[in-house]
């Protein structure tokens, strides 16, 4: 089993490497020619991002899946949500917000946890009339993250779970993260402040 | 222009395509010099030679060797200064796991693919962060480490430190450890537990404890860590000085033996296996895994007299005197007349029981001194031998009995029997052991009086 892992994450590693390397050749022609091809770097971020997600998937949904948990400084955390996924909504003509009022560090997988909103964020995008907004806020004591939008919502919260691949990542994330006896939790509504989709994360 | 314009930058790379794809990344974050190096032994020569300002290296270098193992090897070796920037570059989940683990970690890592923009992000906030613990960077480098931990004691009440403070908590404890205060340590690094399970806050309590001589409790501490992280190789070696310290020594080899094979040339852990392997009466395996750090160590300095004077302490263990003594003699008269006591003392000892018409003379002349300094363990151990081989009871009764009476006698016990029935004196062992007991009992009264009154 160890070892189909093995097999995959190689795989996957020498793929993401050819799309670095054609990332970096953007980024020196951008430089070059003084021209913005912002869109083609951010589909090879998002194509990177989706195998890493399938592995993710893959590992995570395996018995005795292990995080990564180093401390985070929760602000810088959601800026770099915003970094990868602002210009992209924009071409959308939707507005990404974040409202981060979490000062400290937090134990998390940061990488994971990234990956999880990046993906929510992408998701609120395609539904959002004109607002997506990310937000960090502390809540009794848990690291509340949210990712609001102005759409539709949701057609059935209580089943939206396990229709995507990336919200069944997302609630096995969160249970993984566990401090002082508690674990997280992914919970899905609709209303919220913008009125549409509120996907929320919740760690200890 | 931009704030990294006259940056000096290497790149860490064994693969062709990957080093050019990060010289262009940071190209395009403005940086004008950029390096590569291609291999281990490049980056060390080339950041030895001129630190680099920033360092970006991948974690996989090919050769069996890691970003991770070159980053030990720079600290171990005070190769980066505190305002070089480290910055560990890896294209799957594995180093995660590992940086979320150990004790030693880089200013950063990053995952591959990333943008320019994120790549600057990053830059920035580890500048600012390297700005804000100046400071106390500076008073630990001057090993001041009171003012450091005033100054941690500062920052902590600074606004400014909030998204650092686990990283003040880490620091504190290391500070205190360095200082010599276990037990601050041991404080320091369970509050960061109470908070948090982290693996090398838990494996900092088990080394705390360590140099506390509690090894029980500390092995307690690390056999956790281990079983949680088996990916955390420090954890091993911890484990396997404390089973030394507990007079385990197979358990101690068996660890070492099964981490050490999965990072071939790791040589500080193969010293460590030596010695777990010269305790536990493997000479052979000890002679091996010296003779490697002899040969393959490369970093200049590395290999220093002592690991000379431990190959061939395992040759004479494993019966090879002939061998022994070519080590020996190929240390020359001037670097021999450069040592320490301890270093001579260990020198002459082996040349005394390898070359008796050599070193017998030697050690009768250092004699004197040996009988009345305080002399490290390893040192104790050869002069032990080299004395019993000699006929000089005095001698080896005076080290046997600083042995026994130390912190370390559960260590080097199994050892002083064997030295002892090798020379058919178990009973003198015996004696000393008797006396060593009865002086305990008689000093318990005033030992344990600390804790009753308390």
């Amino acid at each position: 089993m160890h070892r189909l892992l093995d097999i995959l994450a190689s795989g996957v590693h020498d793929a993401k490497n050819q799309l670095f390397a054609a990332e970096s050749m953007i980024a020196t022609a951008e430089k070059a020619h003084g021209v913005d091809l912002g869109e083609a770097r951010y589909a090879i971020e998002a194509a990177a991002g989706r195998l890493s997600r399938t592995l993710t998937t893959y590992r995570l949904l395996r018995h005795g899946a292990s995080l990564a948990v180093v401390p985070t400084v929760v602000a810088d955390l959601c800026e770099e949500v915003l970094l990868a996924q602002a210009k992209q909504l924009e071409r959308a003509g939707v507005r990404l917000g974040l409202a981060c009022s979490v000062l400290d560090e937090w134990p998390l997988d940061r990488d994971l946890v990234g990956d999880i909103l990046n993906n929510a964020v992408q998701n609120a995008g395609r539904h959002a009339r004109s607002r997506v907004e990310l937000s960090a806020v502390l809540e009794g004591g848990d690291l509340v993250l949210r990712v609001e939008d102005d759409g539709p919502g949701f057609a059935d919260p209580s089943t939206a779970a396990a229709g995507g691949t990336g919200l069944l990542v997302g609630e096995r994330l969160a249970a993984l993260h566990v401090r002082r006896g508690r674990s997280g939790a992914l919970l899905l509504c609709n209303g919220g402040r913008l009125g549409g989709a509120v996907f929320e994360l919740r760690l200890p | 222009m931009s704030a990294y314009a006259n940056k000096r930058f290497l790149v860490i790379d064994d693969l062709p395509l990957a080093r050019e794809s990060l010289r262009a990344i940071a190209q395009s974050v403005g940086a004008f010099a950029v390096e590569f190096a291609s291999n281990y032994q490049d980056a060390l020569y080339r950041i030895r030679n001129n630190t680099p300002d920033v360092i970006l290296c991948d974690y996989m270098l090919g050769d069996g060797r890691s970003g991770q193992q070159l980053l030990e090897e720079l600290r171990r070796f005070g190769l980066l200064s505190d305002d070089t920037i480290f910055m560990m570059v890896t294209g799957e989940q594995a180093y995660e796991q590992v940086v979320a683990a150990v004790e030693l970690v880089p200013d950063d890592y990053i995952i591959k693919p990333f943008s320019p923009d994120k790549l600057l992000l990053r830059l920035d906030r580890i500048s600012a962060k390297k700005k804000f613990f100046a400071g106390y960077y500076r008073e630990k480098r001057r090993q001041d480490y009171a003012a450091a931990l005033a100054v941690l004691a500062r920052n902590k009440e600074d606004e400014a430190g909030r998204p650092y403070r686990f990283e003040i908590l880490r620091q504190e404890a290391e500070a205190h450890l360095a200082s010599g205060n276990a037990g601050a340590a041991e404080a320091a690094y369970r509050s960061i537990l109470t908070d948090y399970e982290f693996p090398w806050a838990r494996a900092g309590v088990a080394r705390s404890l360590h140099r506390q001589n509690r090894h029980v409790e500390a092995r307690a501490e690390i056999e956790q860590v281990v079983a949680g992280t088996p990916s955390y190789f420090d954890a091993a070696d911890l484990k396997a000085s404390i089973c030394m310290a507990q007079g385990e020594h197979a358990e101690a080899q068996r660890v070492l033996d099964e981490v050490a094979r999965k990072t071939p040339r790791n040589f500080l852990r193969k010293r460590l296996l030596a010695e777990a392997a010269t305790l536990n009466g493997d000479a052979e395996t000890a002679r091996a895994a010296l003779a490697d750090v002899i040969a393959n160590d490369s970093m200049p300095g590395a290999v220093s007299p002592a690991d000379q004077l431990a190959l061939a302490r395992s040759q004479v263990a494993a019966g090879d005197s002939i061998a022994a003594e070519k080590v020996l003699l190929g240390l020359r008269e001037s670097e021999v007349k450069g040592f320490d006591l301890a270093l001579q003392a260990s020198y002459v000892a082996l040349l005394a029981l390898t070359s008796p018409e050599r070193g017998a003379p030697r050690l009768a002349g250092l004699r004197p001194a040996l009988l009345d300094t305080e002399l490290p363990t390893d040192t104790r151990i050869d002069v032990l031998r080299a004395a019993l081989a000699g006929a000089d009871a005095e001698l080896a009764e005076r080290q046997a009995r600083s042995l026994m009476a130390g912190p370390e006698a559960k260590k080097v016990f199994a050892l002083l029997r064997k030295a002892y029935t090798l020379h058919g004196r178990d009973a003198d062992l015996r004696e000393i052991q008797r006396q060593v007991a009865l002086e305990r009992i008689h000093h318990e009264p005033t030992a344990g009086a600390g804790p009753a009154a308390a």
